[in-house]
C-alpha cells in the first residue's frame, strides 16, 4: 500500500467533506479490501484511465447519504431519490477530481469517468484490475449519531 | 444580477443556486447542458455563466467556445465550475476564453471572488 497513492484520497476526501458539508471526517486504518462487496447502501464508482488505470468508489449508508443530502442542498431526502443519487455521484465525482489533482503533484496524470451510481444493500463491485483494492474507513457525525463512508480504490 | 447555471446533475444545480442565494445571488435560471443553455441565452437576459465541464450533447469547454464566438453573449462573464482540476484543462479553458476557473469543492466565499473576478475580466 503505497501511501502516494493513498494519501491523495484521504485528503481529498477530507477536503469535500470539510469545503462543501462543513464536516470533519476521522478515518480509521487504511486495510486491503478483502471481499467483493460494497460497505454502504449507495455507492459511487468512477474508472480511472491515464499514467494508471483502475477504480475509485464511495460507498455510503442510506442516512449517511440523505444527511450528505440535506447538508448540500437544505431539502430533507426522499429515500434514495434520484437526487440524492445525484448527489452521491457528484460527491465521488469531485473526490476523486480532488484526488487526481493531488496526483498530478506527484507525477501521475489521470482522467475519470463519469460516475455511475449503484444503489442496493449487499451489492458486490468488482474491480478489474490485479492490484488490491485499499480501502479508506471514515467517520463522521450527523444529527443521529455517528455515520461511515468507505472509500475505495486500485490503481495499476 | 441573473445567472445562468449549466449542469447535467439536478444536484448539482441546486448546490450552486444555495450557494448562489448564499452571496446574495437569487436570479437563476438553469440548463442541463450546453446545447439547451446557447438556446436559452437566445431569449433570456443574463449577466453570469456558470458552467460544468463534463455534460452530454455539448461540454462545457464546447459550451465556452460556443458563447465567446457570438457577438450577442461573449461579454458575458463565464466561470467554469468543475471538478477538473489538472493543469490542462485550466489551460484549455483559459485558451478557450473562459473568464474564470473554479475546481469544486468550493465555498461561498470562493465563488464569490470567482464571479468578481470573472465580470472584471470580461468587461475589459
Amino acid at each position: 500500500m503505497d501511501v502516494k497513492y493513498v494519501n491523495p484520497f484521504v485528503a481529498a476526501t477530507r477536503a469535500v467533506f470539510k469545503t462543501m458539508l462543513g464536516i470533519d471526517v476521522s478515518m480509521d486504518k487504511p486495510r486491503i479490501k478483502g471481499d467483493k462487496m460494497a460497505f454502504g447502501d449507495v455507492t459511487g464508482v468512477m474508472g480511472l484511465v491515464g499514467d494508471k488505470k483502475g477504480t475509485v468508489s464511495i460507498s455510503f449508508t442510506q442516512k449517511g447519504a440523505l444527511f450528505a443530502y440535506k447538508t448540500l442542498v437544505g431539502d430533507d431526502g426522499n429515500g434514495m431519490s434520484p437526487e440524492v443519487i445525484d448527489a452521491i455521484g457528484e460527491l465521488t465525482n469531485i473526490i476523486s477530481g480532488q484526488a487526481r489533482k493531488e496526483l498530478e503533484n506527484a507525477g501521475i496524470n489521470l482522467k475519470a469517468s463519469i460516475p455511475t451510481v449503484v444503489v442496493g444493500k449487499e451489492v458486490q463491485l468488482h474491480f478489474v484490475c490485479a492490484f488490491p483494492i485499499v480501502s479508506l474507513p471514515f467517520h463522521f457525525s450527523t444529527d443521529n449519531g455517528q455515520e461511515a463512508v468507505y472509500v475505495d480504490f486500485s490503481l495499476e | 444580477m441573473r445567472a445562468l447555471v449549466v449542469d447535467d446533475f439536478a444536484t448539482m444545480r441546486k448546490i450552486i443556486k444555495n450557494v448562489l442565494q448564499k452571496i446574495n445571488i437569487t436570479d437563476v435560471i438553469e440548463a442541463e447542458n450546453g446545447v439547451n443553455a446557447l438556446a436559452l441565452l437566445k431569449r433570456e437576459h443574463t449577466d453570469l455563466i456558470i458552467s460544468d465541464w463534463i455534460m452530454p450533447e455539448m461540454t462545457g469547454i464546447d459550451f465556452l467556445k460556443a458563447c465567446k464566438d457570438d457577438e450577442t453573449i461573449k461579454h458575458i462573464p463565464f466561470i467554469m465550475v468543475t471538478a477538473e482540476a489538472q493543469k490542462e484543462c485550466i489551460m484549455e479553458a483559459i485558451k478557450s476564453g473562459v473568464d474564470n476557473y473554479i475546481v469544486k469543492p468550493f465555498t461561498p466565499e470562493k465563488l464569490q471572488g470567482a464571479i468578481e473576478k470573472a465580470r472584471e475580466r470580461a468587461a475589459k
